[in-house]
């Protein structure tokens, strides 16, 4: 468990799965492409617009997800100061902001044709768009605040708030009446979506998080050279 | 293969721009993040080789170096 402290040996495990989640990224995310575009069925009510779905849900539970694996990770830097923590959470950030730009906007063309409106202010598109300024001020807060104790405190400040958000977007369809309906699918509750539209779900989302993978990997491997560089001018 | 198929009963439109954005952002951010990992493992080799013999032999010796060197031949 130590091992996976130490810079170097992270580092050089990247590289290996890197290349291993690099291989397997394009067969997985045709499968997927084909699975939700041809395969599935149409839904009885929406029709092909469901289609969106296989999209749209698991770029907001990524979205979801990275916001509140950055909040663990500048909860435990604030506590422990963890040199690779900072590194975790950078690589992270701009990740789930991808991910939750992508939620926004795939909700919103699947808005027109099933809700008549691109976009309402209801309480769960709202706490996305704000989830989506959280995302865009962490990122600043770590970009601009030179001083690294300041940055910490910042970086934790605003990802303890976003998760304050994290709840209100999870239970925003069931505190208030939404235009967005409540979830589908659920840990805890029997699932409301059929077999036959779950595994092209699955699959997507499978794709997307190899694809998180990857770019998280090359995100990391990118802040440890800057770090690595600025010892190099220091000698 | 039937046109049908691209057109949804019309709604085409809504899931092929929704799948398109997605690809091209993706595609996007693959991309940004790639040339800019390559262009950080090029100039820390650079800077690394403009550093005098004895430093540059240290570095080569540090694991994670070691690993940005091979990783930037392999490319």
């Amino acid at each position: 468990m130590i091992k996976f402290l130490n810079p170097s040996y992270v580092f050089k495990l990247s590289g290996k799965l890197l290349n291993l989640f690099k291989a397997f990224l394009l067969p997985i995310v045709v499968v997927g492409l084909i699975f939700s575009l041809f395969l599935s069925p149409e839904d009885y009510i929406q029709g092909d617009t469901v289609r969106i779905m296989y999209i749209h849900v698991p770029s907001a539970w990524i979205s979801l997800l990275s916001f509140a694996a950055i909040s663990f990770f500048c909860i435990l830097n604030f506590l422990f100061k963890l040199k690779n923590v900072t590194l975790i959470y950078k690589s992270l950030a701009p990740i789930g902001l991808t991910f939750n730009i992508i939620a926004i906007v795939t909700g919103s063309i699947w808005g027109q044709p099933t809700w008549g409106t691109w976009w309402a202010w209801d309480a769960r598109l709202t706490s996305m768009l704000v989830l989506m300024f959280f995302y865009i001020t962490f990122i600043f807060s770590y970009k601009f605040i030179n001083n690294p104790d300041r940055s910490i405190k910042a970086c934790t400040l605003i990802s303890v708030l976003g998760l304050i958000n994290l709840i209100i977007i999870k239970y925003s369809v069931e505190w208030w009446s939404t235009l967005h309906q409540p979830s589908s699918i659920s840990l805890t509750r029997e699932t409301t979506v059929h077999f036959s539209m779950l595994i092209p779900l699955g699959l997507m989302l499978f794709a997307l998080i190899m694809y998180v993978a990857v770019i998280f990997l090359m995100k990391y491997r990118i802040e440890t050279i800057r770090i690595k560089r600025k010892g190099i001018r220091k000698l | 293969m039937s046109f049908e198929i691209f057109l949804m009963d019309g709604y085409g439109v809504y899931v092929w721009s929704s799948f398109g954005f997605t690809f091209l952002v993706c595609l996007f951010l693959y991309i940004r993040t790639k040339k800019t990992l390559k262009k950080l493992e090029k100039d820390f080799i650079k800077e690394a080789q403009n550093l005098p013999e004895e430093q540059f032999k240290d570095i080569r010796k540090q694991k994670i170096a070691k690993e940005i060197l091979i990783s930037h031949s392999r490319s």
